[in-house]
């Protein structure tokens, strides 16, 4: 298993769907509905870009396809579901931690103006 | 938006295999699901978007697989690493050796001389007269510029900081070279016609080369004065650094205007530049924007018809065409009229190199892919498309080729350089640049690339045609077709063992062909005979005192102890020479006269036959009388002939005192000596003979004030081999005058060498061509059995276990080989013997090898012996395995 280091820093479409999973498993229009709202609309990942980062997310090991289904009044036969992997949350926390220090390296700056 | 949708489920379609396996249904419902959605919140840019995402993603997809692909083919064929070695190395030999076939015929072909403007559009004429070339020039509807100029003009050259001279070579060229040529100098200026007058005083211009190598770069180099041939000028400008004069395969350091006085050039000596009759210049022109070759030609013609009319030459109402135009701004003017020939041997010659090499591979691959059946059939059973398949295996030879290829361009830079540091029979220095170029390198991975898909293809499609259950259920094997006498792989392999064989005789004949033609037979030890140069006018002589020396010369160096005989000539003894005069003989008592096509003159001295221990058959050789003739109407100069000749010029009847002439002068033939040998002669068209006649002519003055460009040849014979003579014989030249040059001081043995080693490259090349087709038709017809031993080795199990000897087995197996193998010689043969008629009508230079070669019997019997040979013990070595199958083993593979 690589060192999530490997991955930072993340593609923002990887970065997208990892956050969309962070909440639970998802199928594919379910990880575009919930990247659209989160960010009020202006990111739309287009369904062939969308899967095509799904399959490489899944060769990296950073997400799995589910076999478990959810409660059957949600559940869409048709749909593939996918989750994030134990790697794929280390990457996302080291992604975040990437970004506070990031953050923080910033507001220093501000204080200091 | 049914339109957007029609094309995201067609783009959705074209996603390679695999991905549309895995995604292709949710892509296409997602983009369903939200087609609507999308069109609502955002319209046609949406809907554009969609389609755009899906139109980039498709070809990203293809990308990824593609990079997966290498990565597995260069895995695997790290995994067979004798069988990549043996492809690669076998295709790189191939490319490798065409490469330097064409890159040597587009350098000297086709290659612009560096340095000057829009060469295309000069063209030159040969053997032109200094006015003439004036009338040329002053065509301005036809030619915007025009020079004339000299190549490969030797120069002693004393610099500034004194010490010996050195003999660099040069040319002599018209004030307005350098403007024709479209040329600015790097430092100083060129010449030209206001600034560079007859009177003025001397100048010169020196290459880049000249500059950095003998004046260390001096940036204070203009201005500067040598001392060329004992006379000083200065140094006016210096070259460019790509610029290596006009036709640059003869090299030029220096440039010395048409203008200085004959001191310090020769060549100008006797007024040749107002002399219509010395024809010793070419003229380089530059067409005018818009006029054609065809016309210029014409116009040229016309105009050389209408001056010889004025002339007092005989040939002045000769008919047909008097002017050909050369390609002025090549590396060497070659006529186009040629280029189709050149390009067909070429073309042949290579692609037969580079098919042999590529049925190899494709037989390895063939043989390979029987291996990988049951590889090949479990993915095909897991869901990998035909296609994918086929495509992985295609990036493998892919691979292999390009793999091929750069061993390939690496081994075609080794061998040109090789080529370059061998020195070729020639008086002058060669730049035979045959670096392959870029055209080269691209013309290469071409066809690495195409011999790659081509020739992977085949395997690839016939390795993916299996039937899945049945190979899958009876493992190893797979099943196959039963043997068919006309399948794909037997045709090939027949015409790989005939390719081989053709490519086999064809080097055969060149090498044994050149070997006997060109066999030097010298009567006594090469070792005690040293040549040596001498060009006194060059070292500052008058054209009086330079006659003077070499009158003198022989018996001063008689004197020198150790020296048994000396004598003159203008080429050194054995070396090659030109068979293109026409002479004829006078009939006797009213019949007709005879003449004789592609006679070799040579102009020796007195005591030469001596010198080289040749007896006269009959009548005498030169002596120092004969040097001092002043040939006139009544005083014909006396001539010894070869008996080659003496048979050409009178049959049968006595020679001696008999009168031969050329266009102008008439000779008396006073001796007949043995043919001598003149390896690698030109020979006249058609000549087809090995042995030229040779009509050998005294020195005389008008030689010994114009040595030829090698200078004049004092060959000194000594009494025993060792260079202590040499010691006394510099000695003696110091005592008459510590001014003279003497150069390119070496035995016979070493002369006869470097003639030599022109054939010896040959050789080598030839040879290694010839013994590369047979490594390639064993390799093959290995792969090719062990793929058929393996295809049967169930039959050969049940055979053995129904008792059959191994003697039988290995019978069988052999007499499939062998009998590809004998189709294969007869149809090599046939093809061989066809061609090398075919190529001996095209070239006098091959010609009179491939006549000597084509009937040897070593070649004509042995060549498809060894093949066959070879071949069996390439049969044999898979066969024996076949004997070693364990009937039980096989049988339960069922």
């Amino acid at each position: 298993m690589h060192d999530p280091e490997y991955f930072l820093p993340l593609k923002s479409n990887w970065f997208c769907i990892l956050l969309a999973l962070a909440g639970g498993e998802q199928h594919g229009y379910g990880i575009m509905q919930r990247v659209l709202e989160r960010t009020d609309g202006k990111i739309r990942l287009w369904p062939a870009t969308l899967y095509g980062s799904l399959k490489r997310l899944i060769e990296q090991e950073l997400i799995e396809e589910s076999a478990e289904r959810p409660a059957p009044e949600f559940d869409d036969a048709r749909r593939k579901y996918y989750r994030l992997t134990v790697l794929g949350r280390r990457v996302l926390a080291a992604e975040r931690d990437r970004l506070q220090d990031l953050v923080g390296a910033l507001r220093k700056v501000e204080a200091l103006e | 938006m049914n339109f957007a949708l029609k094309m995201y489920r067609w783009l959705a379609r074209a996603f390679p295999h695999e991905f549309k396996m895995m995604y292709g249904a949710d892509v296409i419902q997602l983009g369903e699901d939200i087609v609507e959605d999308v069109a609502r919140q955002n319209g046609v840019t949406g809907l554009a978007r969609l389609v755009a995402d899906i139109a980039i993603r498709v070809p990203v997809e293809y990308v990824t697989e593609m990079r997966r692909d290498l990565v597995y083919a260069v895995r695997t064929l790290a995994k067979s690493r004798g069988f990549a070695a043996v492809g690669i190395i076998s295709l790189g030999l191939g490319i490798g050796i065409s490469a330097v076939g064409v890159s040597e015929t587009l350098n000297l072909l086709l290659r612009d001389a560096p340095g000057a403007r829009d060469a295309d559009q000069l063209v030159a004429v040969q053997g032109v007269s200094y006015p003439y070339f004036e009338h040329y020039r002053d065509q301005h509807d036809l030619f915007s510029a025009g020079a004339a100029f000299q190549p490969s003009v030797p120069f002693n050259v004393l610099l500034p900081g004194g010490g010996k001279p050195e003999r660099l070579f040069g040319q002599l060229v018209s004030p307005e070279y350098f403007s024709t040529l479209g040329v600015n100098a790097a430092r100083g200026r060129v010449f030209s016609p206001d600034l560079d007058k007859p009177g003025n005083s001397p100048v010169v211009f020196i290459s880049d080369a000249f500059w950095r190598q003998k004046l260390n770069a001096d940036p204070e180099a203009v201005g500067r004065t040598i001392r060329v041939n004992g006379q000083l000028a200065t140094i006016v400008g210096i070259g460019p650094k790509d610029f290596d004069g006009a036709m640059p395969f003869f090299v030029s350091e220096i440039f010395v205007p048409t203008t200085v006085p004959p001191a310090m050039a020769p060549e100008l000596s006797g007024d040749v530049i107002h002399k219509r009759e010395s024809k010793g210049f070419i003229a380089l022109l530059r067409m005018a924007p818009e006029v054609q070759l065809k016309s210029a030609e014409a116009g040229l013609d016309a105009l050389t018809r209408h001056l010889d009319e004025d002339s007092l030459d005989p040939a002045r109402n000769a008919k047909g065409r008097r002017v050909m135009l050369l390609p002025g701004g090549k590396i060497l003017p070659i006529p186009r009229d040629l280029l189709p020939a050149v390009f067909t041997f070429m073309v042949f010659l290579d692609g037969l190199i580079v098919a042999l090499a590529c049925m190899n591979l494709a037989n390895m691959q063939l043989a390979r892919a029987t291996a990988r059946r049951k590889e090949v059939a479990i993915r095909l059973s897991v869901g990998a498309s035909r296609f994918r398949l086929i495509r992985q295996l295609l990036t493998e030879s892919v691979l292999l080729a390009l793999g091929g290829g750069a061993t390939g361009i690496l081994l075609a830079f080794w061998v040109a350089n090789l080529m370059r540091r061998m020195k070729l029979p020639f008086p002058m220095p060669i730049d035979f640049n045959i670096t392959p170029d870029w055209r080269v390198i691209v013309v290469v991975f071409a066809i690495a690339l195409v011999a790659g898909i081509g020739f992977g293809l085949a395997p690839a499609l016939a390795a993916t045609k299996t039937d899945l259950a049945s190979t899958l259920k009876e493992g190893m094997v797979g099943q196959m077709r039963g043997y068919r006498r006309f399948g794909f792989r037997n045709i090939l392999m027949v015409c790989q063992v005939a390719g081989s064989l053709t490519l086999l005789l064809i080097a055969g004949f060149l090498v044994i062909g050149f070997n006997r033609s060109n066999n030097v037979e010298i009567p006594f030890d090469s070792n005690t005979m040293y040549l040596l140069s001498l060009d006194p006018v060059r070292d500052g002589y008058s054209a009086e005192k330079a006659a003077n020396l070499f009158d003198r010369l022989p018996q001063e160096l008689q004197s020198a102890p150790g020296v048994r005989q000396v004598a003159l000539a203008v080429t050194a003894p054995f070396s090659p020479l030109a068979a293109v005069s026409v002479l004829s003989a006078t009939g006797q008592n009213g019949a007709p006269d005879q003449v004789v096509r592609g006679v070799a003159r040579n102009a020796v001295g007195a005591n030469y036959f001596a010198s080289l221990d040749v007896k006269m058959l009959e009548g005498r050789e030169f002596n120092s009388r004969d040097e001092n003739i002043e040939p006139g109407p009544d005083k014909a100069l006396p001539v010894v002939i070869n008996t080659t000749a003496a048979h050409a010029f009178f049959a049968d009847s006595e020679p001696l005192g008999r009168r031969i002439a050329d266009s102008g002068k008439s000779y008396e033939v006073v001796g007949v000596v043995k043919d001598l040998s003149a390896p690698m002669s030109q020979t006249a068209v058609g000549q087809g003979n090995t042995v030229v006649p040779v009509v050998y002519l005294p020195l005389t003055k008008a030689d010994f004030a114009h040595p030829p460009i090698n200078g004049m040849i004092v060959m000194i014979r000594a009494d025993r081999p060792g260079a202590d003579t040499m010691q006394g014989v510099r000695s003696q030249l110091a005592t008459i005058d510590p001014n003279l040059n003497p150069f390119d001081v070496h035995t016979l043995t070493e002369e006869v060498d470097s003639t030599q080693s022109y054939l010896r490259l040959a050789t080598f090349i030839y040879g290694g061509i010839g013994v590369f087709g047979l490594i390639l038709a064993s390799i093959g017809l290995a792969g090719v059995t062990a793929y058929s031993v393996a295809r049967r080795r169930k039959e050969i199990g049940i055979r053995m276990a129904l008792g059959a000897q191994k003697r039988q087995v290995l019978a069988l197996v052999l007499r499939e080989g062998g009998g590809l193998v004998i189709v294969g010689c007869l149809l090599g043969m046939l093809a061989a013997t066809g061609l090398s008629r075919a190529l001996s009508a095209f070239s006098n230079i091959l010609g009179p090898s491939f006549q000597a070669g084509t009937h040897d019997p070593r070649l004509l019997v042995g060549a498809p012996v060894l093949l066959a040979i070879l071949a069996m013990i390439a049969c044999y070595i898979p066969a024996r395995r076949s004997t070693k199958i364990d009937p039980l083993n096989a049988l339960r593979e069922e």
